[in-house]
């Protein structure tokens, strides 16, 4: 009869201790999980900071293929701007830009020709009530060259706290921008 | 006494003709001969110290400009600035855009009282030769009175290019 009792491999048992190699193999495959998940972390970080798309945004002129004044979303994608209104598409490459312009205006609440038309037609000057109501928005101006070296501006109307995170993310991307003085807020927002 | 009475109606008919035709000539003289090219290069608008334009104005014109001149048809090219194509072109006309006024409006004030807040651009249009010197030169100013946003004053005063483009090519 064998005196020497055998230690089970996976003991759960109260008192019975695992072999010391098991210890510091555990020790260490927690260590590398404690070290590596921030990484991969990080990295799923900076692929969401790193697209971004805004939707409601009008496109004034200058984006190739695209009729002016047509609204839909613009995406900040890999290494170029990319204006989607429908089946229409036009895109900026980040490395043709020369320089991004923000400004703040105000649009009216109700516009267009419809609006236009329904505020002439409230009698007692009513559709001038109308007229005051106002939204802020955002301008953003973006200079830049095509292939042939021909200077293009396009102009995108955001809805109020887009510009200064695209204009951000597309200067982290390589985009050039010159020092200038950024507009003023609107009289309304001044303290 | 008859035969003087028509007499002189032929002679004043005859002077009348006579003072028509002339004025015709003149008028002919007076007119303008068109300019011809078969390619424009459209320049960005200047900065200029005194007259402060805001950057979304300047390329509004800029573009609205050039795809106004695309549709008078009287160019086979319209070059951009800067672009290298157009070096080649020998009877290049360039387009060159100089502030002269820019007053900046309110759309909810034109709304509300139609009298105030009117938006207005205005630029010295010069056309020039490739070798700098001035072909044609005129003020060109575009408005926004009543209805419509600020930035419609820059597609107003490309029409009114494109109309002067029309008269003069």
């Amino acid at each position: 009869m064998n005196s020497r009792q055998r230690v089970p491999r996976f003991s759960r048992e109260p008192g019975v201790t695992l072999p010391r190699f098991r210890r510091i193999a555990g020790f260490v495959s927690f260590a590398f999980l404690f070290c590596v998940s921030p990484v991969f972390g990080q990295a799923s970080a900076t692929a969401a900071t790193d697209s971004t798309s805004v939707p409601d945004v009008k496109c004034v002129i200058g984006v190739k293929d695209v009729k002016p004044n047509a609204t839909g979303v613009i995406t900040v994608q890999g290494d170029s701007v990319r204006f989607e209104s429908g089946k229409k598409k036009g895109q900026i490459r980040v490395n043709q830009i020369q320089d991004i312009y923000l400004g703040n205006e105000s649009r009216q609440d109700i516009s267009g020709l419809g609006g236009t038309a329904m505020k002439a037609a409230i009698p007692y000057g009513g559709g001038r009530i109308l007229s005051l109501f106002s939204h802020k928005v955002e301008v953003m101006t973006i200079e830049f060259i095509d292939d042939n070296g021909g200077y293009h501006g396009a102009i995108f109307v955001l809805p109020p706290g887009h510009a200064t995170a695209l204009k951000s993310l597309l200067v982290s991307k390589g985009a050039r921008v010159t020092q200038h003085a950024e507009p003023p807020p609107p009289a309304e927002e001044k303290q | 006494m008859k035969n003087r009475s028509i007499l002189s109606i032929v002679a004043c008919g005859a002077a009348l003709l006579l003072a028509g035709q002339a004025g015709a000539q003149d008028k002919a003289a007076a007119a303008p001969t068109k300019l011809s090219a078969s390619a424009i290069q459209i320049g960005r608008p200047e900065a200029s110290p005194e007259i402060v334009i805001p950057e979304d104005f300047r390329v509004a014109t800029y573009e609205n400009v050039l795809l106004q001149l695309e549709k008078t048809k009287k160019f086979q090219t319209v070059y951009r600035i800067g672009d290298r194509r157009a070096d080649d072109v020998k009877d290049l006309v360039i387009l060159k855009l100089v502030p002269a006024k820019y007053t900046a409006g309110s759309q909810k004030q034109r709304e509300v009282t139609t009298v105030k807040g009117a938006t207005s651009i205005a630029f010295t249009v010069q056309f020039l030769d490739k070798s700098g010197k001035v072909l044609l030169e005129k003020q060109v100013e575009g408005k926004v009175r009543f209805y419509g946003e600020n930035l419609n004053a820059t597609y107003d005063f490309a029409k009114k290019v494109a109309k002067v483009v029309g008269e003069s090519f």
